[in-house]
């Protein structure tokens, strides 16, 4: 009876937390990886022509494949990057390059895309425009996809870490933690994290959240469960105690 | 290394039986007037010191050699992805798809070229155990459905490595492997 | 002492070696299937491979349980409705298991590792009755244990039965080596027992959920180790709690008594037991260094306390001392050996840098194997042994001692030496068959076999000798 009651109650609980992480999209985030990006040239909004690789040479890259007529993913992701971005991390780290990858964008469009975020004045976000939309797409695994219908492309919230060898080290689909993008920043600074978790499972129970900021873990629910036990058996010690000893005064 | 383990244990179990048999011997020697200790569990303060050392000098030497910190600040020149399933192993230069999983037919190395495999698995837990041409277990980590493990190696001799799967998956668990040429 | 107490406990070792028996001629058949002598499907080798590891570990949980219960008897009163309980459920959770396992053909090992059961290659009734047969199993056992703090609480205080006195300057009560022992090992027994229903609710949960809860990975492992590294480690240290007792006894030794540093290392080993489970997880770079490089600490201090205090105690109490050898003592004194030989193999396979090249091979049988059939099983042989001859009234006949304990030795020692090796050339565990590959792992088993065989002859004359005084205890009119 109780069992069941335990259970149905953890069932209902868990169930109802875990409808927020259901993703699949884990492996894309893998493709690519270790590749080398294609060296595009690109123009800056301030006209300046230059290269993805010359970039990164200077400071790693986090780049943001976007364009400015999107109703949907894009301004939601530099919105979110630029909330998180400048919380913890250092800004000598690393270097946000917003590309877009839709042809009608031109330089006036980027620069409005800038306005409107206000990242007029911080010269740590760069806005390109490139000739070379399809090899760069490709080479980072991206295939945005056309719907002549709504005049929009179908496509996902990619951010592409590149660190100043011109490789690329990490990928990140969908809006996503500050602890991801911490494990970014490190990627393309050459740090090593021995593992990670792929995103799109349940991430509730897990015992760690790994933090790069600090190279530490936190512990999780999980953990809890872990030292659940000792916890319950010092409990039962300290009850059982207690109704042995009361039972004698009486 | 895999033989001076099973050395090193041999020579630790004999003295401790030759410990146990003398013990043994001096007992059935003895004759009524030896008294005996009257309670073995007293203070020996020295004996739990000495083994505190011997056991305090092995971690401070062996814990640095463990595979976490192999070659991490150095840069991969490959990467292999590695996804188990049952009962087999995919792997590949690009990222494999878990809807429809592909690897390569032939994986080759550079001899001394730091590789680093990104192992996962995509349903139960497996193992990746990396054999060298003579069959002895160099390398290995586990395959953990929703994880990526990480595991740098170079590999000194050329030849043809196997990959067999160390954790218990299933049936065919034994005929789970795969193999990758270095040269 | 009752008459009542000593027939359950009677119940209790023909049951055990009963199912003894019958493992061991499962392992001998896998030991066999590797070497090619006889073919198994690969299904049959693992449901075999699962029966065999959890029924083993079971039975020689309940051997210390039931002879730390029957000792306990001399100090506080304990309940025998609790006792008799406990074997019903044992025998009714070991028949559901056997059903899934045998007839349901369930082979997911002993050690049911998340997500494998659910991947389910067998009847898919077995798994939820598996499930059920553990959660039988665990609640029973949690019951007994429970039971047996309960009725030491009644006569000791908190701090007298955990021998806290001592750390004081001239302690004024005194705690029996016994009392603290199996205090220790029952309150870790209850958190192991605990871990493996909150192990079982978890893995329920995702059964019935049909799929809208997942558990993670990471965190089951955790568990199933924390659960299963603690009830083997546990049930070795119930053997333990009868040595510190019965060794001077059977000796013709004044007894012995607790001193500061025998509550010390005992109090420690409780927490050391607890982390050291962390081990098993050394080949998951995705757990946090910090928890690895503690497993192996862990692991090694562990080994200070129960192993460093109760062998040199056992080495000192022998030492040019007169003692009356009897089987009994004899096979205290040599399983003493045994746990000490396959404890030297753990703290080696409990290195993480030789853990890197040995994790999952031969070894990890080979040494938890050591202390198990070498070592914790002649413990309770011991106590099986003494039992029976004192209470039936037989006279002792030590004629076949000498043939039996010839028996487990070159046996026990042959059978082990072949994993030894096998762990060395790098031979995976749990292959039902080995791969061409691994050229010397058919003889290595055939070997293992061979020398598992005499053991069992040993096995056996211990079996009849020990049950048929057993029999006669349980229909003598009084005792
Ligand atoms: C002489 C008697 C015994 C024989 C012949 C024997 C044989 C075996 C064999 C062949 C295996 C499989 C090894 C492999 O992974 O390839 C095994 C596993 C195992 N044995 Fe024994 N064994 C014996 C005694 C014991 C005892 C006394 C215990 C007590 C706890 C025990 C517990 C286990 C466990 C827990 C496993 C692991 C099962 C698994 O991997 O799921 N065995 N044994
Ligand atoms: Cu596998």
């Amino acid at each position: 009876m109780c069992k069941d009651f335990i259970l149905s109650i953890c069932i209902i609980v868990c169930s109802q937390s875990l409808v927020y992480c259901q993703s699949s999209a884990g492996w894309k985030e893998e493709v690519n990886v270790y590749n080398k990006i294609y060296d595009a040239p690109i123009t800056m909004v301030s006209g300046k022509k230059t290269s993805i690789n010359t970039l990164a040479e200077t400071k790693p890259l986090i780049i943001a494949l976007v364009f400015t007529r999107c109703y949907g993913i894009c301004t939601p992701l530099l919105l979110q990057l630029k909330e998180s971005l400048p919380y913890k991390h250092d800004e000598r780290k690393y270097e946000v390059l917003v590309v877009s990858f839709d042809s009608r964008d031109k330089l006036k469009d980027m620069q409005r895309l800038r306005n409107q975020l206000q990242l007029n004045a911080n010269s740590n976000w760069k806005f390109a425009i490139t000739d070379s939309i399809s090899r760069l797409v490709a080479s980072v695994g991206f295939n945005p996809v056309w719907h002549e219908k709504i005049k929009q492309f179908e496509h996902d919230a990619l951010l592409v870490g590149v660190n100043s060898q011109g490789y690329i080290s990490k990928k990140l689909i969908g809006l996503r933690s500050e602890n991801d993008l911490s494990m970014m920043i490190s990627s393309i600074n050459n740090i090593f994290t021995p593992t990670y978790r792929l995103p799109g499972k349940s991430a509730m129970l897990s015992c760690f959240n790994y933090n790069p900021v600090t190279g530490k873990n936190t512990p999780g629910i999980g953990l809890l469960l872990i030292a659940l036990p000792a916890i319950l058996s010092m409990l039962v010690l300290i009850v059982i105690n207690k109704l042995v000893h009361r039972k004698e005064e009486i | 290394m895999h033989y001076s383990i099973l050395l090193f244990f041999l020579i630790v179990a004999v003295i401790s039986i030759s410990v146990f048999v003398y013990v043994f011997l001096t007992s059935k020697q003895s004759d009524n007037n030896t008294t005996g200790m009257a309670n073995p569990l007293q203070k020996r303060f020295w004996f739990i010191l000495i083994l505190l050392v011997i056991l305090g000098i092995f971690a401070s030497v062996t814990i640095p050699k463990s595979p976490y910190y192999l070659f991490a600040d150095e840069q991969p020149k490959a990467v292999v992805h590695v996804a188990a399933m049952q009962f087999n192993f995919f792997m590949s230069d690009s990222a494999i798809d878990p809807k429809m999983p592909k690897g390569e037919d032939s994986i080759t190395f550079n001899t001394n070229e730091l590789v680093e495999f990104r192992v996962t698995s995509l349903d139960v837990n497996h193992g990746f155990a990396i054999y060298n041409a003579s069959n002895k277990l160099i390398a290995q980590t586990q395959a953990m459905p929703g994880y990526v493990n990480r595991l740098r190696f170079k590999f000194k001799e050329p030849g043809t490595y196997h990959i067999f799967c160390l954790e218990y998956c299933g049936m065919a668990h034994q005929l789970m492997r795969t193999t990758f040429t270095v040269k | 002492m009752t008459s009542r107490l000593k027939k359950i406990t009677s119940l209790w070792i023909t049951t055990v070696l009963l199912l003894f028996v019958i493992s061991i001629i499962l392992g001998i058949t896998m030991r066999f299937n590797q070497a090619e002598v006889i073919r198994l499907s690969p299904i049959t080798f693992y449901t075999d491979m699962t029966v065999h590891g959890l029924t083993m570990i079971g039975i020689w949980f309940v051997a210390g349980m039931a002879a730390v219960n029957f000792i306990m008897e001399r100090y506080v009163k304990t309940s025998k409705f609790v006792n008799i309980l406990a074997l019903v459920l044992t025998v009714v959770g070991v028949l559901m298991f056997w059903a899934s396992t045998f007839i349901g053909k369930f082979h997911a090992g002993w050690t049911f590792l998340y997500p494998l059961p659910f991947k389910v290659m067998w009847s898919a009734w077995a798994t939820p009755l598996f499930l059920y047969s553990l959660a039988v199993l665990a609640v029973g056992w949690l019951i007994w244990c429970i039971s047996l703090i309960a009725a030491m609480l009644k006569k000791y205080s908190i701090t007298q039965v955990f021998a806290w006195q001592y750390f004081k300057k001239g302690p004024k009560e005194e705690t029996p080596p016994f009392i603290l022992i199996s205090m220790i090992t029952l309150v870790g027994i209850v958190t192991c027992l605990i871990t493996a229903i909150v192990l079982v609710v978890l893995l329920f949960a995702e059964y019935y959920s049909k799929g809208t809860f997942v558990n993670d990975a990471l965190l089951m492992k955790n568990l199933t180790y924390f659960f299963g590294h603690a009830i083997a480690n546990e049930m070795l240290y119930l053997g333990l709690a009868v040595i510190y007792e019965m060794f001077a006894e059977i000796s013709g030794r004044p007894k012995w008594k607790t001193t500061w540093y025998v509550s010390l290392a005992w109090n420690c080993t409780l927490f050391f037991i607890l982390t050291a489970f962390f081990h098993h997880l050394y080949m998951d770079f995705v757990q946090p260094e910090g928890l690895q490089i503690l497993g192996q600490l862990a692991s090694y201090l562990a080994s200070l306390p129960a192993a460093g205090v109760t062998v040199f105690s056992i080495v000192v109490a022998v030492y040019r001392t007169k003692i009356n050898w009897t089987l009994a003592n004899l096979l205290f004194f040599i399983g003493v050996m045994g746990w000490v030989v396959g404890g030297l193999g753990a703290v080696i396979d409990a290195t993480i840098s030789n853990n890197f090249v040995l994790h999952n091979t031969l070894w990890v049988p080979a040494h938890f194997h050591t202390y198990n059939a070498m070592g914790n099983v002649l413990f309770s042989l011991g106590f099986f042994y003494w039992f029976s001859v004192n209470f039936s009234n037989s006279r002792h006949s030590e004629k076949l001692s000498a043939l039996k304990l010839f028996l487990l030795i070159v046996g026990g020692i042959g059978f082990l030496a072949a994993f030894y090796i096998g762990g060395a050339d790098s031979i995976p565990r749990r292959y039902s068959n080995y791969p061409a590959e691994f050229v010397h792992a058919k003889t290595l088993a055939l070997i293992g076999g061979v020398f598992a065989s005499i053991y069992l002859i040993g096995i056996l004359i211990f079996f009849v000798n020990i049950t048929r005084r057993c029999v006669k205890i349980l229909f003598s009119q009084s005792a």
